[in-house]
């Protein structure tokens, strides 16, 4: 069976998307994510076992706790999708600011 | 990856940012960003009427133009514009965004919607957001993401 991961499987759970947002925040331990959530600890240690496995969630050890934290590489790879659309409209706005200006000081 | 949102403060007064989205000649200065221009804008500034702007690439790019609609659904002078965009023919009929080589997810409806905002001192801070199915992820990733994304590089360059 195929179980390699992609970050788009990934992020196709709601409750993913959530884990995903709050240790983007802040780094976390497994624990204090789980305490966010109305769902059993054994299950959002599924879930981020599979944000791990795809290279979204990276765990670091620290003493005893284990911090889950965001592998900010991977997460691009996923906003990359609005980005460009984002960017068309800071780029018609850089071009709307110069016009404005233009037009005030008369040119 | 439902939604974008830019937020920009100009050095201007409401009214005048305003008439960047009413006059079509203003229009035609900023639709086109850098190295593209706008070579026409036919505004019909009206709730439920629509509205035609063309987008040219520069030569490099194959200087295509690409033409959208806004169909007015809200306006609300110096406050708010709400408009569906799609991509059109020259002639204000909706196209299918596959039909000019965009990706097979490109957004079909974009509800966008302006808001502007007097923040005193002569500067007024106006909000564009645009809420689409921006790709299905599931399907995008099936697609190819390099692919599809490259293709977008071009137009959106």
């Amino acid at each position: 069976m195929e179980t390699r991961r992609d970050v788009f499987q990934a992020i196709a759970d709601p409750t993913r998307r959530e884990i995903i947002r709050v240790i983007t925040e802040k780094n976390m331990t497994l624990n204090g994510v789980a305490e966010l959530f109305d769902i059993s600890r054994q299950a959002i240690s599924n879930h981020v076992k599979i944000l791990t496995e795809c290279g979204l969630v990276i765990i670091n050890p620290k003493g005893r706790e284990r911090y889950c934290a965001i592998n900010p590489e991977t997460l691009k790879e996923v906003a990359t999708w609005v980005e460009p659309y984002k960017k068309l409209w800071e780029r018609r706005l850089d071009k709307l600011g110069g016009l404005l200006d233009e037009l005030q000081t008369g040119n | 990856m439902n939604k974008i949102e830019v937020i920009r403060t100009f050095n201007a007064p409401v009214s005048l940012v305003w008439k960047t989205w009413t006059e079509p000649e203003l229009v035609m200065r900023w639709w086109g960003p850098d190295h593209f221009t706008c070579p026409s804008a036919i505004i019909d500034f009206r709730e439920g009427a629509t509205s035609i702007v063309c987008m040219r690439a520069p030569q490099s790019f194959g200087g295509a133009d690409t033409f959208s609609i806004w169909t007015y659904q809200k306006i609300v002078p110096n406050q708010i514009i709400e408009f569906i965009q799609n991509l059109s023919d020259k002639d204000g009929n909706k196209i299918n965004p596959t039909e000019i080589g965009m990706p097979p997810d490109f957004p079909l409806d974009i509800r966008t919607v302006v808001t502007f905002k007097d923040i005193g001192d002569n500067q007024t801070e106006m909000t564009v957001t645009e809420y689409a199915d921006f790709g299905s992820i599931s399907n995008f990733a099936k697609l190819g993401l390099e692919q599809s994304i490259a293709k977008m590089d071009v137009i959106f360059k």
